[in-house]
This record gives C-alpha cells, sequence and structure tokens, in this order.
C-alpha cells in the first residue's frame, strides 16, 4: 500500500472514525487515499476550525480529536488550535502534508518549517524521515496525545513518503501503563488531611482527563470535604454536593474565594495554580499547607510550594485517599458561604439579563447535552450559571482563551455525540472570529444550537477599559456587526432576535426544540458586567461586586 | 545561579533546538553547550551550563517532560557563574 493508505489504516487501528480537515496540495495523496477509507472526513471552512473541532471531539468524550491539513499555510492555520490543546491538555493528533523530502529546506512552495513552529505549541512532533518509520512515528503520536498529561502530538509527512509503497503491518496496541505511588506521599497525605480543621479540595481539569470523575465524587464523598473548582473542572463536583463551593479565582464565586483564604489545607487535585486561579499568588491561601496531587511532575511546586506530593493516576490514588473526617464547624461555615453567596436572578427589568436566561437554559436542556463557549464576558457567564454534570460537557478555552474556540468545538462535540444536544454560547465578537463554520454546520446538516450573546461590545475588554483604564473604550464597539439572522439564514439555519426579558422562555424552546440547528440572538444591555472580579494583583478575597445594571 | 545539566535524549533532527527552546522559554540563559552523536545506541548526549534566577527543578522537571529526553541528571550548582565548570559529554 501506499504511505498515504498506511496512515489511515493507523488511524482506524486506534479506533478513529471521524477526522476534520482541509485538502491541499502536499496532502493530496492522503485525501485520494480518504476517498474509499472508511474513515469519515469532516470538511471545515479554516483549518484553525478544524483544529477546534478536534478538540470539542477530544474533550466532549476523552477519545483523541484529529485534524489534517495541507502544507505552509494550511499548516499556520492549525498552529492556534495546537497551542489551545496544548495549553489545555487535550490529546489531539494533527497531520500536515509536507513538500516532498528533496525540497524542504529549499523555499519551495508551500514549504515551511512546521517542525520547528510545532515545538513550542505541541507536547511532541515529528517530521517523517523515511517510510519505514512512518507507522511507528504515528503509533507513537497516539501514545503520546494519551499517556500521561495528555496533548497535542504534530506528524509532518512529506508527499514522497505519502506516495512511497509499504508493507502494512498490525501493530499491538499497548495497555495504558499507570504508574505506582509511593506509599510513604499516601501515607502523609492522609495524616495531613485527618489532621487539618478547614481542608479544601481544589478541583482541576486533570480529574476528568484521568476519567476519574466518579472516583473524585466518591473520595467526596467520603471525605465530605468542602470543593472549588476550577474553569476546566467544573462537572466534576456534583452540583447538589452540599460543600460544593463552585467556581474559584478571577471571576469565581466569592464563596469559594473566601473558603480558598482560609483553608488550613490545600488539596490540589489536577490544577496548577493558574495566575487567573490564584490572583495574587504570595497571597492566594495564605494559612493553608498544600497537597498537590498529578501527573505531571512538572506541576509540583511549579508556583506554589507543595508540603506532600503525589504523582499518580488519579483512578487508582484517589479511592486510596478515603478517610473520615472530623470538621463539621468548617462544613457548617462552607453551608454558610454557600447560601450567603448564591447567584440571585430576581431582579426586575424588562430587558434580558443573561446570566438569568443561561441558568434557564441550563434546566431546559435535555440531560444529555453540552455547552461550548467563546471567550469573554458571555464565557464567564456560562461558567457561573451554567450547571454541568460533568466537565465533558463543559468545553470553555480555559488557559489560551481563544476566541473563536465556540462554534467549531460545538461541531466537534456533534460529529463525536450525535445524540447529544450540542450548544454553543458564543459572543458577537468571538462569533465572527470562526463564523465560517457555519458552512459545515449545513454541509454536515448538524443540529447545534447556538446562543449569540449580542453586547454589541468586546464585552470583556470594555469592563477592563471601564474599570481599570478610565472608561476609555479603545476600538471596542461593535455597533456595526452584521445581521446576525440573515447571516444565518444564508447557511440555512433559521434564527430568532429576541432582546425581551419576556421573550427567553419562547426563544429557548424554539432553540432546544427545532431539529436542525439554530440561532438564537439575544441582544443585551452593552453595560452589564461580570460580577464578581479579583482585580488584578490582589489577592482572593479582594472581590469587586457590581450591581446589575 | 549557575548549573551544569547533562542530557541523553534520543537523537532526531530537531532534539537540541526543543532542549535549547525549553531553557530559553522557561528562563535560563545558556552559558556553554556541548553536543556529542553516539552512533552505536542512536542517541545524543548532551551537557549544557545554564544560569538563571529561577529553581533549577522547574527547569529540570520541564527538560524531562520533553518526550525525546530519555535522561537527565543536574550536575553541579553553582552562585557565581566564574568558576569553569569541566565540559565532557
Ligand atoms: C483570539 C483572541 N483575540 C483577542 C482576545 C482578547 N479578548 C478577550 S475577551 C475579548 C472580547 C470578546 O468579545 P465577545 O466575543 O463579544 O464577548 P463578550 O465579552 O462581549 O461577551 C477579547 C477581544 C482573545 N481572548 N482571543
Ligand atoms: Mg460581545
Amino acid at each position: 500500500m501506499t504511505g498515504a493508505e498506511l496512515v489511515l489504516k493507523v488511524l482506524q487501528q486506534h479506533g478513529i472514525k471521524h477526522i476534520f480537515g482541509y485538502p491541499g496540495g502536499a496532502i493530496m495523496p492522503i485525501y485520494d487515499a480518504l476517498y474509499d477509507s472508511e474513515v469519515e472526513h469532516f470538511l471545515c471552512r479554516h483549518e484553525q476550525g478544524a483544529a477546534f473541532s478536534a478538540i470539542g471531539y477530544a474533550r466532549s468524550t476523552g477519545k483523541v480529536g484529529v485534524c489534517m491539513a495541507t502544507s505552509g499555510p494550511g499548516a499556520t492555520n492549525l498552529v492556534t488550535g495546537l497551542a489551545d490543546a496544548m495549553m489545555d491538555s487535550v490529546p489531539v493528533v494533527a497531520i500536515t502534508g509536507q513538500v516532498f523530502s528533496n525540497l524542504i529546506g529549499t523555499d519551495a512552495f508551500q514549504e515551511m518549517d512546521v517542525l520547528g513552529m510545532s515545538l513550542s505549541i505541541t507536547k511532541q512532533s515529528f517530521l517523517v524521515q523515511s517510510l519505514d518509520e512512518l507507522a511507528d512515528v504515528l503509533h507513537q503520536a497516539f501514545e503520546v496525545a494519551q499517556s500521561g498529561r495528555p496533548g497535542p502530538v504534530l506528524v509532518d509527512i512529506p508527499k514522497d513518503i505519502q506516495v512511497g509503497s509499504v508493507d502494512f503491518e498490525p501493530y499491538p496496541i499497548a495497555e495504558k501503563q499507570t504508574p505506582d505511588f509511593s506509599a510513604e506521599s499516601l501515607k502523609l497525605a492522609k495524616d495531613l488531611i485527618a489532621s487539618a480543621q478547614k481542608p479544601l479540595f481544589y478541583v482541576g481539569g486533570g480529574v476528568g482527563l484521568a476519567d476519574a470523575i466518579d472516583e473524585m465524587q466518591d473520595l467526596l464523598e467520603a471525605t465530605q470535604i468542602p470543593a472549588i473548582s476550577t474553569l476546566k473542572a467544573l462537572g466534576t463536583v456534583p452540583a447538589d454536593y452540599p460543600y460544593n463551593l463552585g467556581l474559584v479565582g478571577m471571576h469565581g464565586n466569592q464563596a469559594a474565594n473566601h473558603a480558598v483564604q482560609e483553608c488550613d489545607l490545600l488539596i490540589c487535585t489536577g490544577a496548577r495554580f493558574d495566575d487567573r486561579v490564584t490572583g495574587k499568588l504570595d497571597t492566594f491561601a495564605p494559612n493553608a499547607k498544600v497537597i498537590h496531587l498529578d501527573i505531571d511532575p512538572a506541576e509540583i511546586s511549579k508556583l506554589r510550594h507543595a508540603d506532600v506530593s503525589i504523582l499518580a493516576d488519579f483512578k487508582k490514588l484517589l479511592p486510596a485517599l478515603a478517610l473520615e473526617t472530623q470538621i463539621q464547624p468548617w462544613q457548617q461555615q462552607a453551608v454558610e458561604l454557600r447560601s450567603e453567596y448564591a447567584w440571585r436572578y430576581d431582579f426586575p427589568g424588562e430587558t434580558i439579563y443573561a446570566p438569568k436566561l443561561l441558568n434557564l437554559l441550563s434546566q431546559k436542556l435535555p440531560h444529555d447535552h453540552a455547552v461550548s463557549c467563546d471567550v469573554g464576558q458571555h464565557q464567564m457567564w456560562v461558567a457561573q450559571h451554567m450547571l454541568f454534570s460533568s466537565p465533558r460537557n463543559h468545553l470553555s478555552s480555559g488557559g489560551a482563551g481563544t476566541m473563536g474556540f465556540g462554534l467549531p468545538a460545538a461541531i466537534g462535540v456533534q460529529v463525536a455525540r450525535p445524540d447529544c444536544t450540542s450548544v454553543v454560547v458564543s459572543g458577537d465578537g468571538s462569533f465572527m472570529m470562526n463564523v465560517q463554520e457555519l458552512g459545515t454546520i449545513r454541509r454536515f446538516k448538524l443540529p447545534v444550537k447556538i446562543v449569540l450573546l449580542d453586547n454589541q461590545r468586546l464585552g470583556m475588554v470594555k469592563q477592563w477599559q471601564e474599570l481599570f483604564f478610565e472608561e476609555r473604550y479603545s476600538e471596542t464597539n461593535l455597533s456595526d456587526n452584521p445581521d446576525f439572522v440573515t447571516l444565518a439564514k444564508a447557511f440555512d439555519i433559521p434564527a430568532l432576535t429576541i432582546n425581551q426579558a419576556d421573550q427567553i422562555e419562547q426563544g429557548l424552546d424554539q432553540l432546544i426544540n427545532s431539529d436542525g440547528p439554530f440561532l438564537l440572538h439575544v441582544q443585551i444591555d452593552e453595560k452589564e458586567n461580570v460580577w464578581p472580579l479579583v482585580p488584578p494583583g490582589k489577592a482572593n478575597h479582594d472581590m469587586l461586586e457590581g450591581e446589575k445594571v | 545561579m549557575t548549573h551544569t545539566i547533562k542530557l541523553e535524549a534520543n537523537s532526531r533532527p530537531e532534539v537540541m533546538e526543543r532542549i535549547l527552546r525549553v531553557v530559553r522559554h522557561r528562563g535560563f540563559n545558556l552559558e556553554e553547550v556541548l553536543m556529542k552523536q553516539c552512533q552505536t545506541t542512536n542517541s545524543t548526549k548532551i551537557t549544557l551550563k545554564v544560569s538563571g534566577e529561577r529553581p533549577i527543578s522547574n527547569l529540570e522537571n520541564q527538560l524531562n517532560k520533553l518526550y525525546d529526553v530519555a535522561q537527565l541528571e543536574l550536575h553541579q550548582s553553582t552562585a557565581t557563574t566564574g568558576s569553569a565548570v569541566a565540559m565532557n559529554a
């Protein structure tokens, strides 16, 4: 068979049924092989869309997402997506075509040093050197993408290798090996937990990545220790867990931020002390000892010294941590914090209050749903006001904060989980960054539900200008946006605009009950801000509260 | 602080770039470097002398994380950059 055919064979060996991509000269042999392959290809309308769809596919299932592009500009268009996957530890394999080996380094047409570009935005990358190593490199790519802390891997394949002929040899897929953790550290950790008066779980995305959501929930059940969550962890701690204090950090719940400042033991479980979580780092959890649990050694004591650390697969580790605690006063305090700072939606007014709309949407959605969002105020409102039953149902560009993530991610979700209600909550700024993917929705008749929160502003930037730049609104006014309903209709997507509170109910019903895709265009007040907020350089308990406009 | 790190890595053409990129990005300056291909084991032996104020354990961890890095040892850390360190790969 040809190298190109081999590529598809290896994908199939790894259980890959769907890939996202865009063709071009240097990858034509692989597209030719796709023509009669069982692997189903989803043509996106921009390689960035393909990368984000692969991310959506991966994040909503835990499987590897695959994207493909041609050399040069095709590959550079993948870059933002791969960087996003790197920062959020998403298992993605990107395959790029490269010019003929003998043309590499000659400035040939669409010849770029993709391997060089990939170094800082992938977990590992390969420029395939020969046909002999092609299969092996591809197998390694899948293994690296999924092992330990997951991440994106790029394989750049010169055209001569795609067209060359090679024998296909079946390859035994290795069983996942999980490292053993030290019994000694486990004992130290349990002793610390047992003696703490105010222990707190700081739950991160690592729990979901390790597929250890049940184990985490069992551990909470056993220990009854209060918990706070990062953006990526939302959905891990059950919404009805009595000591669930919600999102921590810059736009976190006050309950979570006050609890973390007061705890005497912080059990960091697959999180990484990101600055959006900690605020001013040396004021974060000032009274706490730290237990750091992770699979990645490089996270331990990177930003905050760990008194005890355990490197382990959470599926094994978390059950071993179970113990009974005696922390009634602290639990009581958690319950009080939770009720004191519960979100409120009972504000009067005729216009649409986005947090209330999102909260209602959350209640109305069928059980099997996933929400992808873009970046900005609307993203924070999704995190604050929607409830999730698994981190696989909340896709938000966390580490990278990439506008344009939402729509293609929701496409990836819909391909991976055809029966799921795949919703994207976008902003008027972000939506335009990958708006071409409406073409993908149309092409594959994907019933993606789009909620477009339109404040005619780059709202999050505008909020910072208002608070920290003396209301000098430089380049954040989008009041010349296109007519989004007409835009949707150009792609055969039915759409509706609402702008009054009494239209919310009907608008959401129409969105959810439509058979195919639907765009709900929601006009909101541009003055509505995200509260609370930890100002830059401040400690987490120094939160600003604002008023609903 | 100056530190000497000895590494053994898979000998892929880009491995040196990969390692040097991590050194720079994680906040260290390269003071000296020695690199040698070992044909029999298909590996590359590298000795790096780096300086920087951040904890060297962070750099060790980030280098160790590279898929192509097979072994890493921290050999010497000194407070000044003055003294010469023998560089034998
Ligand atoms: C690719 C990219 N460019 C710029 C930014 C900086 N940025 C963060 S939020 C934001 C505004 C987003 O506007 P919109 O999508 O309308 O969301 P809103 O905040 O109004 O809800 C911008 C420009 C970013 N995060 N990503
Ligand atoms: Mg906006």
